[in-house]
């Protein structure tokens, strides 16, 4: 599922609060089950987070030594830790970036090491905040690629992401919510939205459903 | 429990792959223990007399004194300012929010954290007393080790309670805090560091008698120096006890308190 709004629209907020990191004012959320007030505890055993920042990393450990250290805090044993950063390394190009401090390491390559943070120990559901934002055309491409058969069908976790990236939506997304000003306007799938709102794209629907001009989204990449 | 230990071990080796990228400070470290040992030599040597060993438990040089007092003062240092560290650490790397979505409990994040500052301050204190013993006449076989271990262990509890404390004001209020400025300040005058809290006035000793490091201070000496065994010691000791039984649940309340009021305010990642 994805969440669409403008900046402000409080998508952030929300994957923040199932992420159990803020505590909502009022109402509940429920994450694999669990209140993510009540029990946070019980939420962060099923949970996998990128907060789409490219901080979040000991700047003079490796990458390797990063992920191994935040996997084992995810009680990821050591001999699936040892076969696993390898092989998500090599899909996501970072062979390099495992044996280098992360302070000599670029944005782009550092918001890939956390997203692979954020799969390795297999979480049952992923939060993503604007997951492709730093990465290239072609590393974003393949992450959703990744992401779409290898975490979502395989794996059957339940994805929940934010993106401005409309191509993204409707490549990973079964259903759409769109917010706005910490509203929620609408709850549908694709191409229902497209219907519901007469539009051609979800582009026109966005802009439709909010009153919000769609270039305030920013320019969608292929995928 | 094995998996707590087992989280506080990846702490620990967290910080140590840190510390050992600074590869210098461990050396001058040692070099600033070895100066730090022959400045107490010097001084005690210089002030020494009749007078002011008779203020001194018996069979006590002042060196032996100053040197214990100002080597296990870096305890409560350690204590008060790795917890607050490591949080502002955390967040200013971003890495705060990271380790609140793992799977380890709030508490072990927070003891994690001062695995290695405690472990690094131990050893400091190790090369101190070294250096006392080897080139200035130290009287390490005077020591009881059991005791030694025993003070070690309730000032660490007890240290901590205040150190988390400290963390939780600066959770909460994002620079650093008074009452730790202010617990060192008084803790070196009216905690027994480089002279009994005996000569103080009759008010800074009531001052004295509430303050941890003294209670630690007074125990940690009778086990280096005067071999006492823990039922020598028990008193100092179980005061010390009390201290971190009432302290550590309360700053890990008061700790968690903070980082509710955070999360509710969205303040969290705020520097």
């Amino acid at each position: 599922m994805a969440l669409l709004g403008t900046n402000g629209a409080g998508k952030t907020t929300l994957l923040r609060i199932l992420a159990t990191l803020l505590l909502p004012t009022s109402g509940s959320a429920v994450v694999a089950g669990h209140d993510a007030t009540r029990d946070p505890a019980a939420v962060r055993r099923h949970l996998g987070y990128h907060a789409g920042s490219d901080l979040g990393f000991y700047a003079r450990l490796t990458g390797r030594e990063n992920l191994r250290f935040f996997g084992r805090l995810n009680h990821l044993p050591e001999a699936k830790l040892r076969k696993r950063i390898p092989e998500l390394a090599e899909r996501f190009e970072l062979q390099s970036a495992l044996e280098r401090q992360v302070r000599a390491l670029s944005s782009g390559t550092i918001q890939r090491l956390s997203l692979l943070r954020a799969i390795i120990h297999e979480p049952k559901v992923l939060l993503l905040d604007e997951p492709t934002r730093s990465l290239d055309a072609i590393a974003a491409g393949e992450f959703r690629h990744f992401l779409k058969s290898e975490v979502l069908r395989k794996q059957g976790t339940s994805l929940l992401f934010a993106s401005h990236t409309l191509s993204e939506i409707e490549f990973l997304a079964d259903r759409v919510a769109i917010l706005n000003e910490g509203e929620l306007v609408a709850l549908d799938t694709p191409a229902n939205l497209k219907t519901g709102s007469r539009a051609a794209t979800l582009e026109q629907a966005f802009s439709r459903l909010t009153g919000h001009s769609a270039h305030v989204l920013e320019e969608p990449v292929s995928s | 429990m094995i998996r707590s230990l087992r989280d506080l071990l990846l702490f620990f080796q967290r910080d140590l792959r840190i510390a050992g990228t600074y590869r210098s400070p461990f050396v001058l470290e040692m070099i600033e223990a070895l100066f730090g040992a022959a400045m107490f030599y010097y001084v005690a040597r210089f002030v020494d007399s009749p007078q002011l060993r008779e203020t001194l438990p018996q069979g006590t040089t002042y060196f032996a004194y100053a040197l214990v007092g100002f080597s296990f003062f870096d305890y409560l240092h350690a204590a008060l300012d790795s917890f607050d560290r490591s949080v502002q650490e955390a967040r200013d790397t971003g890495t705060l929010e990271p380790l609140l979505v793992t799977q380890v409990p709030l508490p072990v994040i927070i003891a994690g954290s001062a695995v290695y500052p405690f472990l690094a301050t131990t050893l400091r204190i190790a090369v101190y007393l070294g250096w006392g013993a080897l080139l200035f006449g130290f009287p390490l076989r005077a020591a009881n080790w059991l005791a030694v271990m025993a003070v070690l262990l309730a000032a660490l509890l007890a240290f901590s309670g205040m150190g988390i404390l400290s963390a939780a004001y600066l959770l909460l209020f994002k620079r650093g805090n008074p009452g730790k400025w202010f617990l060192l300040s008084v803790s070196s005058v009216a905690g027994g560091m480089l002279f009994p809290v005996s000569i103080l006035p009759d008010w800074l000793q009531i001052v004295a008698r509430l303050n941890p490091v003294t209670y630690a201070l007074d125990a940690m000496r009778a086990a280096l120096l005067e071999d006492a065994g823990i039922f020598q010691i028990a008193r100092p000791l179980s005061i010390l006890l009390l201290f971190a039984v009432v302290l550590l649940p309360l700053s890990i309340g008061a700790f968690s308190w903070a980082l509710r009021r955070t999360k509710i305010t969205g303040t969290l990642s705020h520097r």
